[in-house]
C-alpha cells in the first residue's frame, strides 16, 4: 500500500520535472534581449563600450538567434546527458560552478531547519502550557519581531553593528585563509563557526511561525477529553504531555519540510547576497540578471528537483506518523 | 578544479630600499621557486618610472572591492590596460608603454613600434615581435575567432603587420590614421600584445596538433570557446580566470575571478618590466586582494570598516558621499577626485529617427528643441536635486580644456518661458487640450516619455522629474520612463522604439573618446539610432541621414585620420560649429567631479585623476608606484 504509493509519488514527479524545465526555460528567455544585450548594458553601464560587431558574432555561435524551442532542445538533450552546457559569462562548463555553491546552501538549509525546529519546538510547548504568563508574552512579543522583521533587513543591521561597535566583518562564510583551501576538518570547522550568521537570521522567521503554530495545535489537544482521562489516572505531567498531543501536535512540522526546503533557499536569496555568502542564491540571481541562461537554468531544475524531493520526503513521514492520511 | 593554499598574509608591510624584491610571494607555477636574478628579469632597457611623491617601499596588499557579477573591468582598470602606449598621467598625450618608443609616418599610414631588449612574459618567456603578429594575424585579423575591431581599420581594409626584425614591427593602413596610438592606449586597443604566443598558440587550430582533442579534454564547446576560457578576451571575465596564463602585467592572478569565486588575489610580476629611479623593480605592492561583494551597500561597510584601501568604481554616488565622508577617520582613509574630462552627466537625446512620423517631424523642429532647453529652469534642477552642485552646461570640454567651444556649451541655457511658449506657439502647437496641455497638429495631445536607467545614476530620475514639472509649465507633458538597463538598451539602440532617452556626454572629444552627443556614430547617440547604423555599416543598413549629419560624418572620419593634432581639432571644432547650429540634443548641467578613497598610509597616489573608461581610471596614475608608509 505505501510502497505503492511512492512509486506512484516518484513516477509523477518526472513529467512534473519535465514541464518545470520548460517553464523555467521559457521565464529565463521571457525578459527582451540576450545574454549579450545585457552583457553590453553592463559594460556600458560602467562606462564602458563593446563592440557590436562582436556581440552579433557571440550571438550565432551561442546559438541565441535560434527559436526558443530549438534551444530548449539543445539544453534538455544535453543535461539528460549529465552536461549543463557553458555559461556565456564566465566560458565555464555550468557543471563546474554550480555544485559546490548548491552543496553549501543545502547544508545552509537544512542547518536553518534543524535551528528552526530546535528551538521552535521546545519553545513552543512552554508557551502552550504556561499560557498567559509573563514567559509567554515574552516569547510571543520576540516571535511577533522575528517575524515582522524582513531576513535582509536583518542581515545589514547585524552587518552594521558589527562593523561599528565591534570591527568584525561578518559577511561570507569562511575565514581569509580557508576561502580558497581544500575540503578539511579545520574548513569545516571554520564553517560552522561563520554559518550560526546566517542560520539565525534565515531561521528567525520561520521559528516565530512555528512556535505559533505549535502553540495554536498543542491549546487545542490540551483542553481534549482524553488528556483529562490521562491526568485523573495520576500520569506524571511530562508523560501526558508528550504521549498524545505533542505528537498530534507535531503534524505541521513535517508538513513543511517540503515547501520549508525550497523557501529557505529561495528566501536565503537576498540574505545571502547582503552578506556575500558563496551560496547558490547570488550565482543564480547573478546569472537570472545576466541572462545566462544554461548557468541560470541549471540552478533552476535543481531547485525544483530540491523541491520535489522535499515533498516526497515530508508526505512520506506523515504517511508514518500520521495514521489518517490516506493514500489516494 | 585545481586549488591552492592560499598564503598567510604578511602583516603590515616590509619597509626595505634595496633594490632586489624582498619577500617574493610563489607563483603558482613550479618553476617560480628559483627565480633567476633582477639583471636578468628586468629588460635591458626597462622604463624608467618617477614616482610623484619619491622612492616607495615594498611589501603590503592593495585591497579593492568586487561586484559579484561582471565586474572584469575593475581588475583591468588596476593593473592596467598594458598595451604598446598608454595615456600619460594628464590624459592629453599618448606615450610609449609595452613598446620603448614609436615613429608615425607623416602621412599617418605607417606606424613602427620598438620594443625593450630582453623584456619577458611573466613566466619568464621572452616577449617578440613574434607575439605581435601572432595577435594580429592569427587572432585580431582571423575572422573565424572573432570579427576585425572597426578600429584595426581604414576605408574597409584591414591593417597590415610586419616584424623588421625580433624588436621593430611596422603596422600600416590604406589610409591616414591619426587616431590609432589613441585607440591603442584606450583598454580596448591592447589587442596586439594581449596573448603570449608560447602559451596561447596551443588553443590555436593553426598551431595545436589535435585541436579536437584538447577541446574535448576542457570540455569546450569548440576551439573559440576553449581559447576563451583558457586565454579570455580584453572585456571578458574569464581574462582573469586562469593563473596558468602569462601577461606583461604587473600582477599577475593567482586566486582566479571565476563564477565560484570569493575572491580574487593577484601577485607581483617578476618579470614585470618598469623601475623606479633607483632601479626597483616595480611594483611596490605585494599583492592585490579583491574580495567579492554582492551588493553595493556592503562594499561601502566594508570601506568604514576600513577593509578597503582603494576605491573609485561602484563607491561613487553621490548617496554615498556624505557617509564615506563621515567615516574617514574610523576608516582611516582619504578622498581622492576623479575629476570629470568635460561633458555632462546627463544630455537629453529627442529621438529625430522617431517611427511615428509626426513626433518625428515635431522633434526635427530646432525651435521645439529650443523651447525645451529655455523652458528648463536649470539653477532650480541644480539646487534640488542636485544638492547646489553644478553649472548650467550644454554639451562639450571645459573652459580650460583646448577643444571648448564655447557655443556649443553655452547657447540656449537661459530659463525664459515666456519665449518657450512663444516658440511652441510659433510652430502650431497653440492648441491647448482640457488639462492644459498642447495639442499636436493631428489633435493628439502633446505626450512622449523619456528612457532613463534609474540605477546607474539614481539623481537622472529627479532631474527628470523637476524637468517633466516644469515642461508641464510651458504645456508639454513628458513621462519618465524608467527601465532595468537591458530593456532600456533593447528598446533603444537595438529596436529604435524610444521617443527620448538620457545618457551621458562626457566625451572631451579628445582621440579614442566618441563624441557620440555631437555625431551618430555610436549605439549611445540615441537621438539617430538608424544613423548610425547607416555609418557604421557603410550606407548599407539604417537610413540614410540628412546632409548636416553626413558632413559631420565625414569631418569624423578626417579628424580620425589626421597624424596632426592641432588638424584633428580644427576638424572637430567643424563638427561641434555644426552641432551647435544643429542644436539636436541638449542637457542641465557640467558634469561634476566624483571621488574615490585611498587608505592615508598609501603614497604616490595622485590627489586628482581624470575619470574616464578610455584612460582608463586608475591605471595611467601607474597603481604599479603605490606604496604603503609604515
Amino acid at each position: 500500500m505505501l510502497a505503492n504509493y511512492i512509486v506512484r509519488r516518484i513516477l509523477w514527479a518526472i513529467p512534473f520535472l519535465f514541464v518545470m524545465s520548460l517553464i523555467a526555460f521559457a521565464l529565463i528567455q521571457a525578459p527582451p534581449g540576450d545574454y549579450l544585450t545585457t552583457f553590453a548594458a553592463t559594460l556600458a553601464q560602467s562606462g564602458d563600450v563593446v563592440d557590436q560587431g562582436r556581440l552579433d558574432a557571440l550571438r550565432e555561435r551561442y546559438g541565441l538567434d535560434q527559436p526558443f524551442l530549438v534551444q530548449y532542445w539543445k539544453w534538455i538533450t544535453g543535461v539528460l546527458a549529465g552536461d549543463f552546457g557553458i555559461s556565456f559569462e564566465w566560458q565555464q562548463p555550468v557543471s563546474v560552478l554550480i555544485w559546490e555553491r548548491m552543496a553549501l546552501s543545502v547544508t545552509l538549509a537544512l542547518s536553518t531547519l534543524l535551528f528552526t525546529w530546535a528551538v521552535a519546538f521546545p519553545v513552543g510547548i512552554y508557551s502552550a502550557v504556561r499560557k498567559y504568563t509573563l514567559g509567554d508574552y515574552v516569547v510571543t512579543g520576540i516571535g511577533f519581531i522575528g517575524l515582522a522583521t524582513p531576513n535582509f533587513l536583518l542581515a545589514l543591521l547585524l552587518m552594521y553593528f558589527a562593523v561599528t561597535t565591534f570591527g568584525a566583518d561578518v559577511s561570507g562564510l569562511f575565514s581569509p585563509e580557508y576561502q580558497n583551501a581544500p575540503w578539511s576538518l579545520a574548513k569545516l570547522g571554520d564553517l560552522a563557526a561563520h554559518l550560526w550568521i546566517p542560520v539565525i537570521i534565515l531561521g528567525m522567521s520561520s521559528t516565530a511561525s512555528l512556535t505559533r503554530i505549535m502553540r495554536a495545535n498543542l491549546l487545542d489537544e490540551l483542553h481534549k477529553p482524553y488528556v483529562t482521562t490521562a491526568r485523573a489516572k495520576g500520569l506524571s505531567e511530562f508523560r501526558l504531555l508528550l504521549k498524545y498531543p505533542v505528537r498530534l501536535a507535531l503534524n505541521p512540522f513535517i508538513s513543511t519540510i517540503g515547501w520549508a526546503f525550497p523557501h529557505l533557499i529561495s528566501g536565503a536569496v537576498i540574505t545571502a547576497f547582503v552578506l556575500s555568502l558563496p551560496t547558490s542564491g547570488p550565482l543564480m540571481l547573478q546569472a537570472l540578471l545576466a541572462q545566462d541562461m544554461y548557468l541560470a537554468g541549471a540552478f533552476i531544475l535543481l531547485l525544483c528537483c530540491l523541491s520535489v524531493i522535499g515533498m516526497l520526503v515530508s508526505d512520506i513521514l506523515l504517511a508514518f506518523v500520521d495514521p489518517r492520511i490516506r493514500y489516494q | 578544479m585545481d586549488r591552492r593554499h592560499s598564503l598567510a598574509l604578511l602583516g603590515g608591510s616590509c619597509l626595505t630600499a634595496w633594490a632586489g624584491v624582498p619577500a617574493l610571494v610563489p607563483l603558482a607555477r613550479a618553476q617560480s621557486a628559483d627565480l633567476p636574478p633582477l639583471a636578468e628579469r628586468l629588460p635591458e632597457d626597462a622604463e624608467v618610472v618617477t614616482p610623484i611623491q619619491g622612492v616607495g617601499a615594498y611589501g603590503g596588499e592593495l585591497r579593492f572591492g568586487l561586484r559579484g557579477s561582471s565586474d572584469h573591468n575593475h581588475i583591468l582598470r588596476m593593473v592596467g590596460p598594458q598595451g604598446l602606449v598608454r595615456w600619460d598621467p594628464t590624459y592629453t598625450e599618448v606615450i610609449p608603454n609595452v613598446a620603448k618608443s614609436f615613429e608615425v609616418s607623416p602621412d599617418g599610414r605607417e606606424f613602427v613600434f620598438h620594443l625593450r631588449r630582453g623584456m619577458k612574459w611573466s613566466d619568464g618567456h621572452p616577449f617578440t615581435a613574434e607575439d605581435i603578429l601572432f595577435n594580429v594575424d592569427d587572432l585580431v585579423l582571423n575572422g573565424e575567432f572573432a570579427p576585425t575591431p572597426p578600429r584595426y581599420m581604414t576605408g574597409g581594409a584591414p591593417m597590415k603587420v610586419e616584424a623588421i626584425d625580433d624588436l621593430t614591427v611596422r603596422f600600416t593602413f590604406t589610409e591616414p590614421y591619426g587616431d590609432f596610438l589613441a585607440e591603442l592606449a584606450s583598454p580596448l586597443g591592447q589587442h596586439p600584445v594581449l596573448y603570449a604566443k608560447h602559451y596561447c598558440s596551443q588553443f590555436h587550430p593553426k598551431y595545436a596538433e589535435d585541436i579536437d582533442a584538447v577541446v574535448r579534454a576542457n570540455n569546450a564547446s569548440d576551439w573559440q570557446n576553449l581559447f576563451a576560457q583558457k586565454c579570455g578576451d580584453i572585456e571578458i571575465p574569464s581574462r582573469w580566470g586562469n593563473p596558468d596564463k602569462p601577461t606583461l602585467d604587473p600582477w599577475v592572478v593567482k586566486e582566479p575571478y571565476t563564477g565560484g569565486a570569493t575572491r580574487v588575489v593577484m601577485v607581483r610580476n617578476p618579470y614585470f618590466w618598469q623601475v623606479d629611479t633607483e632601479g626597483n623593480q616595480l611594483p611596490y605592492i605585494d599583492q592585490l586582494h579583491a574580495p567579492i561583494a554582492q551588493d553595493v551597500e556592503s562594499l561601502v561597510l566594508a570601506v568604514i570598516g576600513g577593509r578597503i584601501d582603494f576605491g573609485l568604481r561602484h563607491l561613487d554616488a553621490p548617496a554615498n558621499r556624505p557617509v564615506l565622508a563621515q567615516n574617514r577617520e574610523a576608516g582611516d582613509y582619504r578622498f581622492f577626485e576623479a575629476a570629470a574630462v568635460g561633458g555632462t552627466n546627463m544630455v537629453i537625446n529627442l529621438n529625430l529617427t522617431h517611427k511615428n512620423p509626426e513626433m518625428r517631424e515635431l522633434f526635427n523642429t530646432k525651435d521645439f528643441r529650443i523651447a525645451l532647453s529655455v523652458g528648463m529652469n536649470r539653477q532650480e534642477i541644480i539646487d534640488t536635486a542636485l544638492l547646489g552642485e553644478g553649472e548650467p552646461w550644454q554639451n562639450g570640454p571645459f573652459e580650460d580644456h583646448p577643444n571648448y567651444h564655447e557655443r556649443i556649451a553655452h547657447q540656449y541655457l537661459e530659463y525664459d518661458p515666456e519665449q518657450a511658449n512663444a516658440r511652441l506657439d510659433g510652430i502650431g502647437l497653440d492648441k491647448r487640450g482640457p488639462d492644459n496641455m498642447r495639442l499636436m497638429a493631428s489633435g493628439r495631445p502633446l505626450r512622449f516619455q523619456i528612457d532613463v536607467i534609474p540605477t546607474s545614476q539614481p539623481e537622472h530620475i529627479d532631474m527628470l522629474q523637476i524637468i517633466a514639472r516644469q515642461w508641464a509649465d510651458i504645456g508639454v507633458r513628458m513621462d519618465v520612463n524608467a527601465l532595468e538597463r537591458t530593456f532600456f538598451y533593447e528598446r533603444t539602440s537595438n529596436s529604435n522604439d524610444h521617443d527620448a532617452a538620457v545618457w551621458g556626454g562626457q566625451a572631451s572629444w579628445v582621440p579614442g573618446e566618441i563624441p557620440q552627443q555631437i555625431v551618430p556614430i555610436h549605439h549611445d547617440s540615441r537621438w539617430g539610432i538608424p544613423w548610425s547604423i547607416w555609418y557604421k555599416t557603410g550606407g548599407k543598413e539604417g537610413e540614410e541621414p540628412p546632409p548636416s549629419v553626413k558632413e559631420r560624418m565625414r569631418l569624423y572620419d578626417l579628424a580620425r585620420g589626421t597624424p596632426d593634432p592641432e588638424q584633428r581639432r580644427e576638424y572637430i571644432r567643424q563638427i561641434a560649429d555644426i552641432a551647435a547650429d544643429e542644436f539636436e540634443v541638449f542637457s542641465v548641467t557640467k558634469a561634476l567631479p566624483s571621488y574615490g578613497i585611498v587608505k592615508t598610509g598609501i603614497v604616490n597616489v595622485p590627489d586628482s585623476m581624470p575619470s574616464s573608461w578610455y584612460y582608463p581610471t586608475p591605471a595611467p596614475v601607474l597603481p604599479q608606484v603605490w606604496s604603503w608608509t609604515s
